[in-house]
């Protein structure tokens, strides 16, 4: 399956928030402590975007810990894709 | 020798991943304790040769992988050539981890096993046969760690290995039957490069829960493995924590 458009992962962020009750605001600069995006909805999204390309995104959690705003998660998930 | 019932200090002790870190730190220590020391890790520092080289009959050194169990097995015949028969074995190579269990690959927690849990048996399997063929006594201390006792994200298979290593210590102690001291010390976080992915924020917060006030130095975990090669005690079976009480 192909790699999800930043868009498409735009969306998938939107749901895991939308199921907690939270919106996901559509500036890229939104803090994500602000919004309430935590650790393990970064786990829950990546688990998503695996689900829907078809392949494991694993990786290391020092580089989750430099992910402050909306747009680090969009730039983080398009790396993993294209590593 | 001549009491049957106490096991005599290692004279010659064999430390698996002496390159660097605690290990080198255990290397260095043991040497200006007078005993003969091996080491291996996969790449030999400078450090390590300059030890191998200031005390030639002392020291061997060499680039083994542990997961090489041939290699590991050529190196330790290689050591009793040239230092005698190994008496100790400080189980201190392995490898970290800081990934969160769901985003490490099967490939990478068989890795993690393989380096930690599986290769430090092997090892310890083969120095015990060779021991025991030759009637001698000996001492093993595994490096384990806090992990195997407290919950830490980011370091589920790596404590899965040191809960196993502190597990295998103590049937090895019954199993030995006190021809063998079987022992491990279970630092906490230290500065290293395998601690070395731990952010500032995660560093800072295990100093504020440590009740005396500092992460664990590798030359406080150094007398302690000292204290088990070498001194006549009765300690066997036994993990001895040293993390300034952070995890209890
Ligand atoms: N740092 C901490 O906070 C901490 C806390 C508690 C317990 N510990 C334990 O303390 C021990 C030493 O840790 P450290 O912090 O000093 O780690 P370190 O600086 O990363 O050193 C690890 C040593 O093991 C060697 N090694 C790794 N993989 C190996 C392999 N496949 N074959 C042979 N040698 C290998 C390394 O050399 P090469 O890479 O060249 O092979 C190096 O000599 C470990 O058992 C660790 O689990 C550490």
């Amino acid at each position: 399956m192909s790699e999800l458009t930043r868009d498409q992962i735009r969306d998938l962020m939107g749901e895991v928030m939308k199921a907690q009750g939270k919106v996901l605001p559509s500036d890229d600069s939104a803090d994500l402590r602000e919004i309430g995006f935590r650790s393990l909805d970064f786990s829950e999204l990546a688990l998503r975007v695996e689900d829907e390309i078809g392949d494991e995104l694993n990786f290391d959690a020092p580089g989750l810990r430099q992910i402050a705003k909306v747009g680090d998660v969009l730039d983080f998930i398009e790396q993993l894709q294209s590593a | 020798m001549s009491d049957p019932t106490h096991v005599p200090p290692s004279k010659v002790v064999l430390v698996s991943g002496g390159s660097r870190g605690l290990g080198l730190a255990i290397v260095t220590d043991l040497i200006d304790s007078g005993v003969k020391v091996a080491a291996f890790a996969r790449t030999v520092t400078p450090e390590l040769t300059a030890l191998a080289e200031k005390y030639p009959d002392q020291v061997h050194v060499g680039p083994v992988d542990i997961n090489d169990e041939k290699a590991g097995q050529a190196f330790v015949k290689e050591v009793e050539g040239k230092l005698g028969p190994i008496d100790g074995i400080v189980n201190n190579a392995a490898v970290g981890q800081d990934s969160l269990h769901v985003h490490t690959s099967a490939e990478q927690i068989a890795n993690i096993i393989q380096t930690n849990l599986t290769a430090p048996l092997v090892l310890t399997r083969f120095v015990l046969r060779r021991m025991m063929a030759k009637g001698l006594k000996g001492r093993i201390v595994n490096v384990t760690s806090i992990c195997a006792q407290r919950g830490y994200p980011g370091l589920v298979a790596y404590s899965a290995t040191k809960g196993g290593m502190d597990a295998a210590t103590r049937s090895m102690a019954r199993e030995l039957g006190g021809r063998v001291l079987a022992n491990a010390v279970a630092p906490g976080f230290f500065a290293s490069e395998m601690s070395a992915v731990l952010g500032q924020t995660q560093l800072d917060q295990i100093v504020r829960r440590t009740p005396t006030g500092h992460l664990t130095e590798p030359e406080e975990v150094v007398p302690v493995v000292r204290m088990l090669l070498l001194e006549n005690t009765n300690i066997n079976g036994q993990v001895i924590v040293i993390d300034g009480a952070a995890g209890i």
